[in-house]
């Protein structure tokens, strides 16, 4: 389970968030809605403390950290209990798709070069790539290198996987193979927390859907609830501008 | 006084056993420069309080200044230094006993190191962002991202100007005639000192010099073309 209580955090004079209270039970897809600027990114990176918050409890599993009194080691712990999908991929310029996967279990799972390439490998055919396994990222197209960056964080299995905006700088084309690989680990049981403009994808996918903004939480419940019956205004209005064919579908 | 080319080449042979000297100077002064540069540019990044401040100054002031006035205010300042700590404490060490080349490895590794710092420091900051929280994301300490992820990349970036800065010490280091180190440069001066064939003897220790540095070219590109395998992207 994560649960985060209280996470507050502000850039400068800016409070980017406001007091987030935030559940997620094993083994469910938690997708999180807002315009840009509401902090949901800021959230997300908050739990993997990419991001510092300024207070407030960050409960992985069984690990429990109070961010303000976290010292380096605390975060470090925190940090082995997730991983992050990120919009730009961020995969390791200078390694293979293979070496990408391997390299958090060999440096932080400190598992023998062989049982972390066998494990790596695996992964990356899970996601489609077993044929790119000594390509740099250079070599790889958005799509690919999204879906080595997945691969990347299952390779740890972590208690939540993280995924900020993984299709947003995706040509359309190519947004699909990613979605579908995230559908596919979903189905897995694996717990996660996902930053996405794809609506579809929350509808399908989603157990849980939080709608953001401004740095609170407005609104939040199941695809059904909150798609097709929004209680605040603010998500209505949102949902509109997003999905103008709800309009016309009821 | 005409030309003697015949004199061209015995000058070359006399030269070529200055050649190490040239090349120790060099590869000390580069190496212990690296080190320092890389702890000077890591200071200045994580702008680490009052020592970046005296990194920033160190930086300023040696780049400000003509090497050769290093290699001077070592050779004078170092040794009253040495023997006013020894008196003070006691020491049995002598200025006295510090050889030459001793002079000119510190007062170079000071220079390279300044300059390094900068090369070093634009390398760090042209790694994105975004690899460093990878790194973190995946479990690792700072250190850890630094070593594994960090510094190959910016070595990559930094290496044409590394080279640069080689080539600028290998020729730098014919200052050391000054403290009457035998470099090839100055056993140009002394092997046409018995003929007076000054321009010939020069003439052979430009081409030593100029061989030397094709070296470090070429070392530099085979260098560059293996660590650069990943990178396929860039302007050209």
């Amino acid at each position: 389970m994560i649960q985060l209580t209280n996470i507050t955090k502000s850039f400068g004079r800016h409070q980017v968030l406001n007091k987030i209270d935030l559940t997620v039970q094993k083994g469910e897809v938690v997708v999180i809605l807002g315009p840009s600027g509401s902090g949901k990114t800021t959230l997300l990176r908050c739990v993997n403390y990419l991001e510092k918050p300024n207070d407030g409890e960050i409960l992985i599993g069984d690990y429990r950290l109070n961010c303000k009194h976290a010292s380096k080691k605390d975060i470090y712990q925190l940090r082995q209990k997730s991983a992050m999908v990120f919009q730009q991929y961020n995969l390791f310029k200078h390694k293979t798709a293979l070496e990408n996967v391997m390299e958090g279990l060999v440096v932080v799972k400190k598992l023998s070069k062989e049982e972390a390439k066998t494990r790596s490998i695996a992964l990356l055919e899970k996601v489609g790539l077993g044929s790119k396994l000594d390509a740099y990222p250079s070599q790889l197209s958005g799509g690919q290198q999204q879906r080595v960056g997945i691969a990347r964080a299952l390779a740890l299995e972590p208690e939540v996987i993280l995924f900020d905006e993984p299709t947003s700088a995706l040509d359309p084309e190519l947004v699909g193979e990613v979605l579908a690989v995230i559908r596919k680990i979903a189905k897995e049981g694996i717990t996660m927390i996902v930053v996405t403009h794809e609506m579809g994808f929350a509808r399908d996918v989603a157990n849980h859907v939080v709608f953001m903004d401004g740095g609170v939480i407005v609104e939040e419940g199941t695809p059904v609830e909150l798609f097709n019956n929004p209680q605040e205004e603010r998500t209505k209005q949102f949902l509109k501008r997003i999905t103008p064919e709800l309009n016309y579908s009821i | 006084m005409k030309l003697d080319p015949s004199f061209i080449w015995t000058a070359l042979i006399q030269l070529l056993s200055a050649i190490p000297t040239t090349l120790v100077i060099t590869a000390v002064s580069v190496t212990i420069g690296f080190i320092i540069g890389l702890i000077t540019a890591l200071l200045r990044i994580y702008k680490i309080p009052v020592l970046s401040q005296i990194a920033a100054g160190y930086v300023t002031f040696i780049r400000g200044t003509p090497m050769l006035t290093h290699l001077l205010l070592i050779y004078f300042g170092l040794p009253m230094l040495v023997d006013a700590l020894s008196a003070q404490f006691g020491w049995s060490i002598k200025s006295s006993s510090i050889p030459m080349i001793g002079f000119a490895f510190i007062s170079f590794s000071i220079t390279a190191g300044a300059y390094m710092a900068e090369v070093i420091r634009s390398g760090l900051l042209a790694v994105n962002r975004g690899q460093l929280e990878a790194a973190y994301s995946v479990g690792m300490t700072t250190p850890q991202a630094l070593r594994r992820i960090v510094f190959p990349q910016a070595l990559a970036v930094s290496l044409p100007n590394l080279s640069n800065s080689v080539i600028g010490m290998l020729h730098g280091s014919t200052l050391v005639f000054t403290v009457s180190v035998v470099d090839i440069n100055a056993k140009a001066q002394i092997v046409a000192s018995t003929n007076w064939k000054f321009f010939e003897a020069y003439l052979a220790a430009a081409v030593i010099f100029w061989g030397l540095t094709l070296l470090i070219e070429r070392i530099t590109a085979v260098i560059e073309k293996r660590i650069n395998l990943y990178n396929r992207g860039g302007v050209a």
